[in-house]
């Protein structure tokens, strides 16, 4: 489906290798006006332009190349594999998992660094990606669990990293720029690293190369032809995973290449899988080194790091929201979850009941219960002037932000009938992080309300994006949920900026956003809980649309829904509640994921009960993050958003290898 | 500023907690150690310096414990502006007082003294305000007279990874500090408030006559691969001097850690240069 008929892939590469060339000339020619071709062939060793061409000019353009080129690889395989034309190398955890084992080495165990970094991070981004097929296997690595199961071990290892990032920012400042994907090279030996293995792995696909092909068939057609699709999945999975690991190890984490060389050349016109086996590494390595090339001409004397490999990601989010509504989505629908397999419990409301009284007594343990200057403390009368004025907000907003987050989560699952789904994903969390983000770095003493001004603004703005680019799909689930995966995507790079420019500012961002109750007033929290509130009692009439459209629309039509008009109203509302509890507890939560999850294995299967029970469960996960967060470390405080994602995510795992 | 409020403390010391190092470090060089310190363990590690055993860590330095702060009795508590979303909350418990010296502009070294002097009006130790920006210029004046007269300027860097350094210029601390000893910094590129540029390696070629100080910590495997390295070994500044190795210093710190780095600065630069046999471009020793 390609979008200009006379575009094709050799003529898109051959542009962009012309852009690189001028690029490239004109570089050169700033480093050593002059005689570069000597500097390129034969440096003189006692002319430091020379040494500069070619020690570090020179192999800072072959590792973009190389990078470029073993993600463009990567993504294809990894898209054909999973049969999702917006899986990408990071989609497995692989850069989370080795941006983990190298900040635990260089936290505890720094010398393992000094000779063996390649092999620590290829350790930790196999791991990541052992976990997740451990997770997926039950299911003989179905698409939609891989890549669910994938999404679950990224946030889970990149909350783990920002936990030791949050109390260890000055000796993690190296890893920062890494993790960015800065390529300044001083030696070769990053390019003499990466061209082999690059070698191995397009050697491997080349053999992988037929029997893949034959995944763009059904399984059951495939399956007759007599292909193991489960082992032929696995090792074009481990080439994928061998190959991003190499580059992340020696480049760092490159965000969008991996995605969008594949996506580009597909449109382009690269319809088999041979075509974009050949095209696609051809077309990351140009756009990764174009990338670099511009940003080299641009941060010329600036005094900010400016990572390419984080921008590339920053570039490719508008690219990406411009490719959604171009992309043949029916065909690679991950299937949808089978309608009903959870055993529907005899008496909901009873289960309901308790639920809401666990989450009570959760709260009443969060303002009684904690330490002080003299320990753990039991309740004391006069102690509540004390601690109490503390803890009440607190608990107050962090339960009513689990539960809108639940109820948001809830809802969003039910409209798109989609497990993945979660207020997360829809990107309105990353667009309030981005709103914050810009705050605190352009306004450097904002208070409270600024904060919470620019959070709502960037929720709202995303919000307009979302429904912008989804009018005309008729907000089809698919397409909204890939809107919010690239708003997503633009904010873990700017975040990946932020962190890399290790400005001492960092930390007031970290805490921020990684979802601190801590600087909630009392007025903010009562206003959440009354937000909170509101928005149940007005979906409580809704529920009827929401035990339909999981149906699917032309079922959910049939019986007289509006599948348009509802999906906008539904889509509104939980905007407005991802944007009020993201103010509160961050961005990077798991609860909109989780809690209605939890609900519906307990067996609240319709929605009225399902809502309900979303919401007490969401709080209770929410309050008890917010409480094990605060005392865990004491007196620092680990973000409730943060411990909501780790409580969180380690149970979904556990639930998801149940599956 | 709401100094005549304060002169009650003048015999008997207030209980200060702070979340600012720099502000923590002056506050003890003031004889008026803060009681509550935001992440104490990475102070030690950073900024240095013994902390009396009454010292409390009050956790991140962006969100100290409420709580605690409360049951602790804090008469007043000092931030930099850096820290202004605290102000309301900590208003509750005790006295808030911002002390301004990196986000100010102008001269660094005068910033240093007008906080020193802020923070002595705060606790009311004026004199010993006084006293320490008196000694602490006299001691660099003595300082300034040792420096050899051919010293270059000196491009003083700090190693993030094998491949990039936070180069500081002349509003920086370190840059600060060398002025007062009447030494150049060689960083004239841009910078941050702070004073520091985050570059990678190839940005120090284009400077020539000067003189790299290496601001230690060295994260691991980083002198391996810069001996091996033909680029860092040709740099200019490599090739024209020996590479100089200085003790760990907070680069965002108060007048005693400006004063340190002077001395630390003033020592190196009189001792013998690399022991033989180790790569002259960076000595494994100090």
């Amino acid at each position: 489906m390609s979008i200009v008929p006379h575009i094709t892939p050799a003529r898109l590469c051959g542009l962009f290798a012309l852009v690189l060339f001028v690029l490239a000339v004109s570089g050169l020619q700033q480093v050593a006006p002059g005689d570069w071709p000597g500097a390129v062939f034969a440096p003189n060793p006692d002319n430091i332009r020379d040494i500069l061409v070619h020690y570090s000019w020179l192999p800072r353009l072959f590792a973009a190349l190389l990078g470029g080129a073993g993600l463009g690889l990567a993504g294809v395989l990894l898209q054909q594999t999973l049969r999702n034309p917006l899986a990408s190398p990071t989609t497995l955890g692989v850069a989370n998992g080795a941006q983990l084992t190298l900040l635990l080495a260089t936290l505890f165990a720094p010398a393992l660094l000094v000779h063996s970094r390649g092999l620590v991070a290829f350790a930790g981004g196999a791991l990541a990606m052992g976990l997740v097929f451990a997770l997926a296997w039950r299911r003989a690595l179905a698409p939609a669990v891989t890549v669910l199961a994938g999404l679950v071990v990224n946030l889970y290892l990149g909350a783990l990293s920002f936990v030791f990032i949050l109390f260890n920012q000055e000796q993690l400042k190296g890893l920062m720029i890494w993790g960015a994907g800065a390529l300044a090279q001083n030696n070769w030996g990053g390019v003499l690293y990466l061209a082999p293995r690059l070698g191995l792995g397009l050697a491997a696909a080349a053999v992988l190369a037929r029997a893949l092909a034959v995944l763009d068939l059904d399984d059951v057609n495939a399956r007759n032809l007599g292909v193991s699709l489960k082992y032929v999945r696995a090792a074009s999975l481990a080439v994928a995973v061998f190959v991003t690991a190499c580059v992340v190890a020696q480049l760092g984490i490159i965000g969008f290449v991996g995605l969008a060389a594949p996506a580009i050349m597909r449109l382009a016109g690269a319809r088999t899988l041979a075509a974009r086996l050949c095209w696609a590494p051809v077309f990351g390595a140009l756009l990764l080194a174009v990338t670099d090339q511009v940003l080299q001409h641009l941060t010329g004397a600036s005094a900010a790091l400016i990572p390419t490999g984080a921008t590339t990601a920053v570039l490719g989010a508008p690219l990406l929201l411009w490719l959604i509504p171009r992309l043949a989505l029916s065909r690679t629908t991950p299937p949808a979850q089978s309608a009903d397999p959870e055993q529907r419990h005899a008496a909901p409301r009873r289960l309901i009941a308790w639920a809401g009284m666990l989450a009570l007594a959760m709260a009443g343990i969060a303002l009684l219960i904690g330490q002080g200057a003299d320990g753990w403390t039991w309740p004391l009368v006069d102690a509540w002037a004390d601690t109490g004025v503390w803890r009440l907000p607190r608990v107050l907003a962090a339960g009513a932000a689990g539960a809108m987050l639940a109820l948001a989560g809830a809802v969003i699952q039910r409209v798109s009938g989609n497990p993945m789904a979660s207020p997360e994903v829809l990107g309105i969390t990353a667009g309030t992080g981005l709103g914050l983000l810009a705050l605190i770095w352009f306004v450097p003493a904002a208070g409270t309300l600024g904060m919470l001004g620019a959070g709502t603004g960037g929720a709202l703005i995303t919000l307009g994006l979302l429904l912008a680019i989804n009018a005309r799909s008729g907000f089809a689930p698919e397409r909204v949920l890939l809107t919010g995966i690239s708003v997503m995507f633009l904010f873990s790079a700017v975040q990946r900026i932020v962190l890399a420019g290790n400005d001492p500012r960092t930390q007031a961002v970290l805490a921020w956003m990684w979802g601190s109750t801590y600087h909630v007033d009392l007025t903010t929290a009562l206003v959440v809980s009354v937000i909170a509130a509101a928005m149940l009692l007005l979906t409580r009439p809704l529920a009827m649309w929401l035990d339909l459209l999981p149906l699917g629309m032309p079922t959910a039509r049939s019986l007289g829904v509006d599948v348009t008009r509802s999906r906008l109203l539904l889509l509104g509302i939980v905007a407005v509640l991802t944007a009020a509890a993201t103010l509160i507890v961050g961005p990077l939560s798991f609860v909109g994921l989780l809690a209605p999850h939890m609900a519906r294995l307990l067996g609240l299967s319709r929605a009225r009960d399902h809502m309900l029970g979303s919401v007490f469960v969401g709080a209770l996960l929410m309050i008890a993050a917010d409480w094990v967060g605060r005392q865990l470390l004491f007196p620092a405080e680990i973000p409730a958003g943060l411990v909501a994602s780790l409580l969180g995510g380690a149970y979904f795992m556990w639930l998801l290898r149940r599956i | 500023m709401l100094v005549g409020a304060r002169t009650a403390f003048a015999a008997d010391p207030p209980r200060v907690a702070t979340v600012d190092w720099a502000q923590a470090e002056t506050l003890i060089a003031l004889g008026v150690p803060p009681v509550g310190l935001g992440q104490m363990d990475a102070y030690r590690t950073w900024v240095g310096g013994e902390l009396p055993d009454a010292t409390r860590d009050i956790g991140l330095r962006v969100q100290p414990n409420m709580e605690l702060l409360e049951q602790m009795d804090i008469d007043l508590f000092t931030l930099s502006p850096m820290y202004a979303a605290l102000r309301d909350r900590v208003a509750r418990v005790a006295d808030v007082e911002s002390v301004s010296i990196y986000y100010r502009g102008g001269d660094v070294w005068s910033n240093l003294e007008a906080g020193t002097r802020e923070l002595g009006a705060l606790v009311g130790r004026k004199t010993a305000a006084d006293r320490l920006i008196a000694d602490t210029t006299a001691h660099i004046e003595r300082l300034a007279e040792q420096v050899p007269a051919d010293t270059p300027p000196l491009l003083v860097v700090q190693f993030m990874d094998a491949r990039h350094v936070r180069v500081f210029g002349r509003n920086s601390l370190f840059g600060a500090a060398l002025n007062q000893l009447g030494i150049e910094t060689a960083w004239t590129g841009e910078t941050t408030l702070w004073g520091f540029a985050l570059v990678p390696l190839e940005r120090l070629a284009a400077i020539d006559d000067a003189r790299v100080a290496v601001v230690e910590p060295l994260p691991v495997g980083v002198a391996d691969t810069l001996s091996a390295s033909v680029m860092w070994q040709h740099l200019p500044a490599v090739q024209a001097h020996d590479v100089m190795r200085l003790p760990a210093s907070w680069g965002f710190g108060g007048l005693s850690s400006g004063e340190r780095f002077a001395r630390d600065v003033v020592r190196a630069l009189n001792s013998d240069a690399s022991p033989a046999g180790l790569s002259r471009a960076l000595p494994a020793t100090r």
